[in-house]
Parts: C-alpha cells; sequence; structure tokens
C-alpha cells in the first residue's frame, strides 16, 4: 500500500486525554453478559491493541462503542465526547471497520466510497482518491466490488474510514483475509498512522502476533472482562520475575553457588541449561556471570528469557478458565 | 440536515438503486411489456377484422393502459419492487453499519431513502406512461383521443397511485428488514388480499380503508363514470385514508430503523 498524503492539511489531533474511555461498560443479550463492568482506557496518539480470544466481547465492544448497539449500563467517551449524548460529534472523525468490511458489491469501489462521502459532508468527495490511493486501490477503484479479493475489501474498508480522515480509527480484526505482505503493508500503514500522523488507532484481534508488532499499548479482555491493559512491554512482563538461562559445563555446582547468590530468586535445571530467577533485573546478569566464572565454571551461553504477549495472554485466560472451572455450576 | 447533505444523500440512494440492474430491469419489463402487448395484441385484433374489433387506440384504450398501468397490477409491482430495494439494500448489504458510524442520524438514513424511491418509480412509470400516450394517439385511427385534461390527470393519477405505494413499500420494507418478506406480503395484499377485502361487502364502509380503494378515487375513469369494481367514498375519506397509510408505514419504517441492532 503507497502511503501517498492523504490530506494537504492533515489532521490537527490532540495527543492530550483519552481517545477512548470506559466506565463499567456493560451489554447484556438476555441472560447473557457480553461485557461486564469494561474499564477501557485508551490514550491518544497510540496504537491499541483490543486482544481476546474468540467470542470474548471484542465486537460487541466496539459495536456499543459506536453506538451499533445499546449499552445495557455504564458510560463511555469517544474522543471526549460522552456516547450516547453526542454520538454524531465524536464520530465526524472516527472511521470504524465492524467485523469484515461490507460493500454494495454491484457498485464500483469508488461509487460505494461515494455512497459513505454523501453521508458524512460534502467536503468528504475531495478525500476519495487520496484515500483510494493510499490504500493501493486507485488503478482497481472504478471496477465493482463484487469482482474484489477479501484483501482489496479490507483496503477498501480502511478507505473508507480515511474519508472521516479521522482522529480514531477503530479496526475489527483488520488483517484478516490480508497475505503476509499485505499484512506487513498494512502494520506501515498503521504505525505511520500513528507516528507521523498522530491518529490513535484501536485494533481488536485474536492474533497476539499482530498485536504486539503493530500496537504500543493493547487491553487483554475475555468473557466480556477486560483482565488486564498497559503498554505491551508491561503486559508481557505481567508479575513475572526477570529469568535467564544459562548453559555452563558443570550444572550441579553451578546450581550450589547461584544458591549463595543474593540476586537468585530461584534456580534449576531446565532442559540441559539452568533457569535462573532473578530477585531484581536483567542487569544483575553480569554479577551472576561474575559469581560463576570465578567459582570456575565455564559459561557458555547466557541470555535473558523473553516473556511474549502470547504467554501473558495464555496465562491470564487460563487462569480464568481455571477459575470457571473452580466454580461449581 | 443541510440541503446540500440531503441532496448528495438522496443522489447516494437514488444510484445505489438505478446500479441495481435486477431490480430496474424487472420494473421496466413490469412497466412496459404488458402496455406493448396489450397494444400489439389490440392492434393486430383490429388490422384482421376490424368489424369486430375497435383500434388500439383512442380513449378507450387509454382508460385501459391508464388501470393497467396506474390501478391493477403492473405500476403497483414496480413500487413495490423500488420501495422494498429502497428499504432494505443497505441492510441487506452489510452497508448500514458503516452508514450509521459515520454519525449521520438514523432517522437520515431512513428519510432519503423516500425521495430516491419515488424518484426512480416515477421515472419508470413515467416511461410506461409514454408508451401509453404513444400506443393511444398511434393506433387511434380516427377514434376520439384524450385531452390535455384529461391526459395531464391520467399522469397525475399514475405518479399518485404509485408513489404512494412506493412510499408504503419503503417504510414497511424497513420496518420487516428483510426484501422477500416484504415484497411477498406487499404483493399479497396489493393483489390477493385488497380486491378481496374490497369485494365482501357485509364489511361495508370499513372496506373505505383498503388503500388500493382510496387511490382509485382519484382515478380520472372514476371521473369519466368508468367506476369498475371501486368503492364509493368521499374525496377527504379518500385522503385521509391515504395519508393515514403513509404516516403509519413511515413511521413504523423509522421507527425500525432508528432502533435496530446494526
Amino acid at each position: 500500500m503507497p502511503l501517498a498524503a492523504l490530506d494537504p492539511t492533515p489532521p490537527q489531533p490532540t495527543l492530550e486525554g483519552l481517545a477512548i474511555e470506559t466506565r463499567g461498560l456493560t451489554k447484556r443479550f438476555g441472560a447473557r453478559i457480553a461485557l461486564d463492568g469494561v474499564d477501557l482506557r485508551v490514550p491518544r496518539g497510540s496504537a491499541f491493541g483490543f486482544l481476546g480470544p474468540n467470542g470474548a466481547g471484542k465486537t460487541t465492544m466496539i459495536r456499543t462503542l459506536l453506538g451499533l448497539t445499546r449499552a445495557s449500563a455504564g458510560s463511555m467517551q469517544l474522543l471526549g465526547y460522552p456516547v450516547p449524548t453526542e454520538r454524531a460529534k465524536a464520530l465526524t472523525r472516527v472511521g470504524a471497520i465492524v467485523e469484515e468490511p461490507r460493500f454494495h458489491p454491484y457498485l464500483t469501489g469508488r461509487e460505494n466510497l461515494r455512497i459513505v462521502a454523501a453521508v458524512r459532508s460534502p467536503e468528504t468527495f475531495q478525500r476519495i482518491e487520496p484515500a483510494l490511493a493510499r490504500v493501493g486501490l486507485a488503478e482497481r477503484a472504478g471496477e465493482k466490488v463484487k469482482s474484489y479479493s477479501m484483501g482489496m475489501r479490507q483496503r477498501l474498508g480502511v478507505a473508507r474510514c480515511l474519508l472521516a480522515d479521522p482522529l480514531l480509527l477503530i479496526l475489527d480484526e483488520p488483517t484478516n483475509g490480508l497475505d503476509p505482505g499485505g499484512i506487513q503493508e498494512f502494520r506501515e500503514m498503521i504505525r505511520t498512522m500513528v507516528e507521523q500522523e498522530g491518529r490513535t488507532v484501536f485494533i481488536s484481534s485474536h492474533l497476539l502476533d499482530e498485536v504486539e508488532k503493530t500496537c504500543d499499548a493493547a487491553a487483554i479482555v475475555d468473557r466480556g472482562k477486560v483482565i488486564t491493559q498497559g503498554p505491551i512491554a508491561e503486559l508481557a512482563e505481567g508479575g513475572a520475575h526477570h529469568e535467564l538461562i544459562i548453559a555452563v559445563d558443570d550444572p550441579r555446582r553451578a546450581l550450589e553457588v547461584l544458591a549463595g547468590l543474593e540476586q537468585v530468586h530461584e534456580a534449576g535445571e531446565d532442559d540441559g541449561a539452568l533457569r535462573v530467577v532473578l530477585v531484581d533485573g536483567p542487569e544483575t546478569a553480569a554479577a551472576i556471570n561474575a559469581a560463576l566464572v570465578t567459582a570456575g565454571i565455564g559459561v557458555s551461553r547466557l541470555e535473558p528469557v523473553r516473556h511474549s504477549l502470547e504467554q501473558r495472554f495464555l496465562e491470564v485466560t487460563s487462569r480464568l478458565d481455571a477459575a470457571v472451572e473452580e466454580v461449581p455450576a | 440536515m443541510s440541503t446540500a447533505i440531503a441532496w448528495e444523500m438522496t443522489s447516494a440512494d437514488f444510484l445505489k438503486l438505478r446500479k441495481r440492474r435486477g431490480t430496474l430491469i424487472w420494473a421496466l419489463v413490469l412497466a412496459i411489456l404488458p402496455l406493448v402487448i396489450f397494444f400489439a395484441v389490440n392492434a393486430i385484433q383490429h388490422a384482421s377484422d376490424p368489424a369486430s374489433h375497435g383500434p388500439a387506440g383512442g380513449t378507450a384504450n387509454f382508460h385501459d393502459g391508464l388501470r393497467l398501468l396506474g390501478g391493477v397490477f403492473f405500476g403497483p409491482l414496480v413500487a413495490i419492487l423500488i420501495g422494498v430495494e429502497a428499504g432494505t439494500n443497505d441492510v441487506a448489504a452489510g452497508v448500514f453499519r458503516d452508514l450509521v458510524v459515520t454519525g449521520r442520524s438514523r432517522l437520515e438514513l431512513f428519510a432519503t431513502r423516500v425521495p430516491a424511491a419515488l424518484a426512480l418509480c416515477w421515472l419508470v412509470i413515467t416511461s410506461g406512461y409514454a408508451l401509453v400516450l404513444l400506443g393511444t394517439f398511434v393506433f387511434a385511427d380516427g377514434t376520439p383521443t384524450p385531452d390535455a385534461s384529461l391526459i395531464l390527470n391520467g399522469y397525475a393519477f399514475v405518479l399518485l397511485a404509485t408513489g404512494v405505494l412506493c412510499v408504503v413499500a419503503v417504510g414497511f420494507s424497513s420496518l420487516v428488514a428483510s426484501k422477500p418478506a416484504a415484497i411477498i406480503a406487499l404483493i399479497a395484499w396489493q393483489i390477493v388480499a385488497s380486491p378481496l377485502i374490497a369485494s365482501i361487502e357485509s364489511l361495508g364502509s370499513s372496506r373505505n380503508i383498503v388503500l388500493s380503494q382510496a387511490l382509485a378515487h382519484f382515478s380520472p375513469l372514476r371521473l369519466a363514470g368508468d367506476h369498475g369494481t371501486e368503492l364509493a367514498m368521499s374525496g377527504s375519506t379518500a385522503v385521509i385514508v391515504i395519508v393515514a397509510w403513509l404516516a403509519i408505514f413511515l413511521a413504523l419504517g423509522a421507527w425500525r430503523t432508528c432502533t435496530m441492532d446494526a
């Protein structure tokens, strides 16, 4: 997707405050609770991942934020405007793709954008061609949408969002149907929007890797509840200790040495190497290495364990699974 | 909503309708083909046996053409097809939610469907009416032809009859949010239930609530003394019935559009 300039006068985003804020947001479908008292804080000028397994309530959250369905309880604000009270003002600068992007298949890509431009405002028509160029569809905008691939429809969906010159983009599983090259281009486009244009991008996804690579911060949601939220690095670390993997020539003696070090919380053998849980951060690795070498132990490998968002995600969602299993029916 | 935005939104709705080839072709076929067959058969019969069959044109055949287009079957079918398409196409395509998330009020989204549907319906009906006039004058063969007043009255009647039904179809289909269900229900009402109810004499004046009977009150055929099967009712009653149908179905369609999960 070529990153052509969309508008000669880019938005003047306010980086202060929150792009999205919800308090106790609840949505019930009969007896089933799809959103359960969600408190969410999405900072402006960031890419924010809304991460959760299928059925966790991600799409319901987006539909509720956008006023497609009514909240059962709680309050929410988009770009500082209370919703639904001032929904129209808030959505003026919001672009959104909910579930898969849908279009009138018998109209061309350009005609589909014209329809949305007509609903937004007369000046929106000027943004149609730049938006098509930006998502790489300028050449095929005259073809009927029924001939488009899923990836092209995703791009057209993003172009439709760009018609709003959005301060906030809300994208529901946006990389569905994109090939690896398309995903990479999409990721670059999101980063450009955030870093160079100051837009806020809210991405719901069940793809941990995608969120980790694209987003600055995220919330992990399951069964309608936000389990945790914050910057990606902090989320991945969670409450876990820092760990090291150390390969040595005499593991038994090394364990004896490590047991005597105040920097070491716990140590044990793990798959032919030693797994060492630190009391403090990874900066103590040098002292541990020095202690082992001083004791005459050969160290052939020493590396910090990187916690991924995936591990953290599985940890919190499996914790929930366990909690559910413990509750008698 | 400013006039400029209302115009753009109506134009966009009109674009969606006119590009819907299947609906447009069927509407044109229903508006034109029966009239072509009507005039062609009458012309052939007159040519082969002038003593038994009068000319295919003239005022008498103008009345029959008017009845085909405005009152009985084909004109109302055109109005139903186009009205239902206008009322359901955004929801059916899954695009309605994308229009809602622009922040535009749902009432405005509903409201602009109506003039767009009327514009296309009346374009198609006008082409049919042009054909009625063409057949009336080309095949008159010396028989009396309608004067300007009857021509204008006839045109106003077909626009009224199809326009009202088209608006009702927009409202009703927006209410049920299902194209097949709306088409079946409206055709069943218009073609089967309405004549049936009108024919049950024991129902008395309550039959006046049938829309097609109220619309028929304004037919130039009635003014010309050709009452057909229509019920007698006062002009004010006919107006009240028509306005009530419009108000009820527009209100229901707007309510559903404003409250449905998009």
